[in-house]
Formats: structure tokens, C-alpha cells, sequence
């Protein structure tokens, strides 16, 4: 439901910034280069540039991550346009603080509006380095504002995804999840 | 030494420190920085303040940049004001279209003190000329 809301609002958000180029978006498909924008590899660049612009850290990519704390933040961004989808950006409290307090230099001692406020901009940031790294995609594809979710013990669903890149990330001993998940691609 | 007025307009309140602090690092001081929720507000401080320089986001709810780009000229709010925009797009087109509506920079996210200081000084410095 939320996917969906998301992904809409980036859908309309991209036909707003393209309905002078339908031409050529009629004219560009990405089916040609999924290879390219499935790449796990942009991921992993897309992350390790926020992060190190951002926060001044090193994220290293990881193959598991410990037990989930209850409490969690996601921020979702969606795409529309040639490819829809969304980008997912999950983590526990404790990680969430601490990438609120690197990126304002501040403390913070629960998941207050400003902490939300941080993980929607990472989330946004991600979503747009992802995009950037195929051109078709960073013409043709729209992203929505951020949306976050906080709370215990919640799972997203995506039903028969077209593709999906599920990365676990740490830096420090803070660790988080990027999810890429598209579920249409023209 | 003669202040800088600075318009920050970003619907995300950490971006709009995270900017401030970047002028701040790039020796804009002192430096007077007034803040915007979106581009509705932005337009609202325009017609009351008067800045040297903007900076903008693109991606915003109720009016994205873009449109504040295009309302500022439309109603002649802060002329000779440069505009620089601020986003997590970076597609040639999204440069295009920032600049056919009026922007005099472009800044993608994420970046760094040092590239605001880029974009934004000479900008500054030609405007005071």
C-alpha cells in the first residue's frame, strides 16, 4: 500500500518534469540494459558516495547483519517513469541515531522528526546516486518524496519484482539494509 | 565587512543545516541565512527579505523548485538574484531544465563544502562586482 502510494507520486512527479520530451521517452527502453541497472555494483558505489560525502564514514558491505533491534526506521523513495519501483533504506534505532548525529553534528536520544527528517534525506540521496549511475535512467526516472516509517516489529512486501538487490551495509558497528526494488521496467 | 543574505529552501529541515553549515565552511561570513520549508514559503520570504544569494531543492511537495524558479521571475521577486539549484537529480536534462527556468548553478546530492564553495563564490563575487 505504501509502495504503492510512494511509486505513484513519483510516476506523476516524472510526467510533470518530462511531458516536453514524450518523444523521446517513447524512444528510450531500459529492457536493453537491465544488465546494467540490476548492476549490485552501483548499489555498493551509490551507498559508499553518500555515505563518506554525507557523514564522512566508510560503509563496507557485509553478508549478514546481527539480530534485529525492535525498533526500526525505513524511508522509502519511489520511482517512476521508464523503471518503478522503490528504494529502501532500513535500520535499527541505534544506527538511525547515529547517522543523525553524523550528518548534523548533533545528538540525539530517540527517532524524533529530525532523525526521520535525516534518514528520508538518506534515503532520497540513495535513490538518487542509484538512478545517476545509468543515464537512461537519471533522464527518464522520477523519484518521490520521502516517506518514513518507524516502529517494531514491521516487514515490506513486494510481490513478483522485475528485479531486486538487497545489500546489508555497516560502518562502525551501526549496520543497515538498502533495498532496490523494481517492479516494472519499459 | 557587508553581510550575505542567503535563502535556503529545502522541505527537509537536516538539508537546510546541512547547507548552512557547508556556506559556513566555504567563508561566507558573516552570513545571514533565511529558511524555507518549499517554495511557496520561499516566495513568501522573498517578498519581505531581501537576499544576495539562493539556493534551492528541487524535489519538494506542494511546489518544487522548478516552479519556484519560474515564480520568482514571473513575479519579479529578487532580480539579479543568482539561484542555485540543489538536488539529488542529475540527469542533463534536469541541469537543462534548472537552467531554461533561471538557475545560475547546480548542486548534486550528495556533496561537499568544497563544491557548494564552487558553485556559490563566484557567483557572489560577480554579483558584487
Amino acid at each position: 500500500m505504501l509502495l504503492n502510494g510512494v511509486r505513484k507520486a513519483a510516476i506523476a512527479r516524472n510526467n510533470v518534469a518530462d511531458k516536453n520530451d514524450t518523444e523521446y521517452s517513447m524512444t528510450v527502453s531500459l529492457r536493453e540494459s537491465v544488465q546494467l541497472v540490476s548492476d549490485p555494483r552501483n548499489l555498493d558505489a551509490s551507498v559508499e558516495e553518500v555515505f563518506r560525502l554525507m557523514l564522512g564514514v566508510n560503509c563496507r558491505r557485509e553478508s549478514s547483519a546481527p539480530e534485529p533491534e525492535a525498533e526500526s526506521v525505513t524511508a522509502v523513495v519511489g520511482f517512476g517513469g521508464l523503471l518503478s519501483g522503490a528504494c529502501v533504506f532500513r535500520s535499527g534505532a541505534r544506527a538511525a541515531l547515529r547517522i543523525a548525529a553524523r550528518m548534523t553534528g548533533m545528538e540525539f536520544a530517540s527517532l524524533d522528526d529530525t532523525v526521520k527528517d535525516a534518514i528520508g534525506e538518506i534515503g532520497n540521496m540513495l535513490a538518487g546516486a542509484w538512478k545517476g549511475k545509468v543515464p537512461d535512467l537519471a533522464a527518464n526516472c522520477g523519484l518521490s518524496v520521502p516517506a518514513v516509517i518507524t516502529g517494531r516489529d514491521y516487514n515490506l512486501h513486494v510481490q513478483a519484482p522485475e528485479f531486486q538487490l538487497h545489500h546489508i551495509y555497516r560502518f562502525e558497528d551501526a549496520y543497515f539494509e538498502v533495498t532496490i526494488v523494481c517492479d516494472g521496467l519499459q | 565587512m557587508h553581510e550575505i543574505r542567503t535563502l535556503i529552501v529545502d522541505d527537509s529541515s537536516v538539508m537546510r543545516k546541512i547547507v548552512e553549515r557547508s556556506l559556513r565552511q566555504a567563508g561566507l561570513d558573516p552570513l545571514v541565512v533565511h529558511e524555507a520549508g518549499s517554495g511557496t514559503e520561499g516566495l513568501d520570504v522573498l517578498r519581505t527579505e531581501s537576499v544576495d544569494l539562493i539556493l534551492s531543492d528541487i524535489n519538494m511537495p506542494s511546489m518544487d523548485g522548478l516552479e519556484f524558479l519560474r515564480q520568482i521571475r514571473a513575479q519579479n521577486l529578487a532580480p539579479g538574484v543568482p539561484v542555485v539549484m540543489i538536488t539529488t537529480e542529475s540527469s542533463e536534462e534536469h541541469v537543462k531544465q534548472a537552467i531554461l527556468s533561471g538557475a545560475r548553478g547546480y548542486i548534486r546530492k550528495p556533496f561537499t563544502a568544497e563544491q557548494v564553495k564552487e558553485r556559490v563564490l563566484p557567483l557572489l563575487n560577480a554579483k558584487a562586482a
